[in-house]
């Protein structure tokens, strides 16, 4: 543990050779989201830079964005885990468990205070101290504030970590929140989605790793690289939603026909990822491209905000926003024609009484 | 007949009326086609390349009429400065406009068989203050939706707080979508008070908005705020 290798080393130690490492460097110059007068940079870091040290933890989640990370192709996420990253404790992935391990994480902490990268999968869970989300017999905002303290930079992978996810869903009974309020200072690269897709996983580590910076940011501290368009922009079913071509239901024609799925509530204009572009393990697929429409699974608080399946609040089968707007708007029109009549009723007896006021003043 | 002495009251400037019927315009095409963008018309039998009527151009007219009643706003503000009539913010400041406020709503509410004269009664005139809210909204969530097409640009850096501050986009999409509904509620209410006022006092409350000019026999509590009167023809 004492000397460090870099990803060059490794690749030397394997006995691959340099024009494969050189290969391996602009794939994932490319997998960043990076343009290609970068690829000497990485080369540079990849070849000078040990390797660094991740910190991996779990927190209030389902571990559905570990089974996404480990399905990423390029770089292929075991590479990565075992080649290009140090990754020296993970809840998950570890084969060692108990007491030495709880120990190593103390010590690799310590060790390399203020170097390591800290990933965070999962909410951290508030309510009653945190006691419904422990492990090795901390609760999880423990381990995270410890962890954060110590850590280079922090990347909070899926929408739990980044703002609750399904466990700060209404009514949030564990009282879980994103992991912003337990990281002090230090910089956090937010990597929405339940799951992110899984070269984004990888890409986001990747550069944090090589270049030691998190990822230039959007206002909401995403990636631009990853989260700078909508889905809705890059889908490849946008023109048929700009022609009005529309799927009414999941089993008509135009659902089989693969028309704009936007009528069934997709949520691809208002979430912003790289499904559209990028797609699912290989470029294979995404929700869309299979017939289902987006549920926004990288806005904060998309749980919350269905039905998933139509454009606007629902409140019972047949009632809708528009329902409700359109029946205010009917009754405002009946109020107005009922006042309007007692407003004629009204004026004929002021003029009556002004009437008789005058005609008794001229007696 | 009896013979009536009424003097008339110059009130609104051109640029007031030309900005209160494009504003007219600007929400009635706004409103269908913000409702069909909402909930796209159903379509038979097109095929893409040729398709007519499409959710592009719904779009397309929609964004052009929200940008042509932003910039009618520039009538609206140049109004305001040049002409006392056009200031038709509700002077809250001012003790006696809450008094005269009720007054109005008891009559509105039939309490009272008559309210005081007014040129542009108080609580018109907080119904516009509301209006402009209304609209102020519906402008914020507007730009947060179009210009987040490219986050990091300019519009996406002016408006795109807005969707943070509402929780979520697509909540930003429902906000917009409610208040839109309220607008219409508003306009229910707006063109009946009016039409009401006109057939009851005519005081030329319904021309005003063409010509600028109301009539009124009784001297209005709020004449100070305006150019003196002319006597009728």
């Amino acid at each position: 543990m004492d000397k460090r290798e870099s990803m060059w080393d490794v690749y030397l130690r394997k006995g691959m050779s340099r024009r494969s490492f050189l290969k391996g460097c602009a794939a994932l110059t490319a997998m960043m989201g990076l343009s290609s007068d970068k690829v000497a940079k990485v080369a540079e870091a990849a070849e000078k830079k040990p390797l660094p040290v991740v910190v991996w933890i779990h927190g209030h989640e389902c571990t559905g964005c570990d089974e996404s990370f480990i399905r990423s192709a390029a770089p292929l996420a075991s590479d990565v885990v075992l080649n290009e990253v140090a990754l020296e404790y993970d809840h998950l992935l570890s084969a060692a468990s108990g007491a030495p391990f709880e120990a190593h994480l103390d010590e690799v902490i310590q060790k390399y205070k203020g170097q390591y990268i800290l990933a965070v999968e999962g909410a951290a869970c508030t309510k009653d101290n945190g006691v419904y989300c422990m492990s090795g017999g901390h609760t999880f905002t423990h381990l995270l504030q410890k962890a954060a303290a110590g850590a280079a930079a922090i990347i909070a992978y899926g929408t739990c970590a980044v703002s609750g996810g399904i466990q700060a869903a209404s009514p949030n009974p564990t009282g879980s929140s994103g992991i912003a309020h337990f990281t002090g200072s230090k910089p956090v690269v937010n990597v929405p989605g339940c799951p992110p897709i899984p070269e984004v996983m990888t890409g986001v580590v990747m550069h944090v790793a090589l270049f030691g910076t998190v990822p230039p940011l959007d206002s909401e501290g995403r990636p631009r690289q990853f989260y700078g368009n909508r889905i809705h922009d890059t889908c490849y079913r946008r023109p048929f939603f700009d022609a009005g071509m529309f799927a009414e239901n999941f089993d008509d024609e135009g659902s089989k026909a693969g028309w704009c799925l936007y009528k069934l509530g997709c949520r691809g204009p208002e979430t912003y990822n790289s499904c559209g572009n990028m797609r699912w393990f290989q470029g294979m697929s995404y929700p869309i491209q299979s017939g289902a429409p987006c549920i926004g699974c990288s806005n904060a608080h998309f749980w919350d905000e269905g039905p998933m399946s139509r454009r606007l609040p629902q409140f019972s089968p047949a009632v809708d926003v528009d329902t409700i707007g359109a029946g205010l708007a009917a009754v405002t029109a009946v109020g107005v024609v009922g006042h309007a009549a007692a407003s004629v009723v009204q004026k004929k007896k002021r003029i009556a009484a002004e009437q008789a006021e005058k005609g008794s003043g001229e007696e | 007949m009896k013979e009536e002495k009424r003097k008339v009251y110059y009130l609104f400037s051109p640029f007031l009326r030309i900005f209160h019927w494009i504003m007219v315009l600007s929400i009635v095409v706004l409103f269908v086609t913000g409702i069909l963008i909402t909930k796209p018309a159903t379509i038979q039998a097109l095929e893409p390349t040729f398709t007519s009527m499409s959710m592009d151009w719904v779009r397309n007219i929609h964004f052009i009429f929200a940008f042509l009643f932003c910039a009618s706003f520039i009538l609206r503000i140049y109004g305001f400065i040049i002409n006392k009539g056009d200031r038709l913010f509700p002077r809250v400041w001012e003790g006696h406009f809450y008094s005269e406020t009720i007054d109005v709503a008891m009559h509105y509410m039939l309490l009272k068989p008559s309210h005081a004269p007014f040129l542009r009664n108080p609580l018109a005139r907080s119904s516009y203050a509301g209006l402009y809210v209304m609209v102020l909204i519906e402008i914020l969530t507007g730009f947060a939706m179009y210009y987040m097409t490219e986050p990091g640009n300019i519009g996406g850096t002016l408006f795109g707080w807005v969707n943070v501050l509402l929780g979520g986009e697509m909540v930003t999409h429902w906000v917009h979508h409610i208040v839109a509904w309220l607008i219409i509620v508003f306009a229910i209410g707006h063109v009946y008070m009016v039409l009401r006022a006109d057939l009851m006092e005519a005081e030329g409350e319904a021309s005003s908005m063409f010509s600028g000019v109301k009539f009124l026999e009784h001297v209005p509590k709020d004449a100070c705020e305006v150019e003196p009167p002319t006597n009728a023809k």
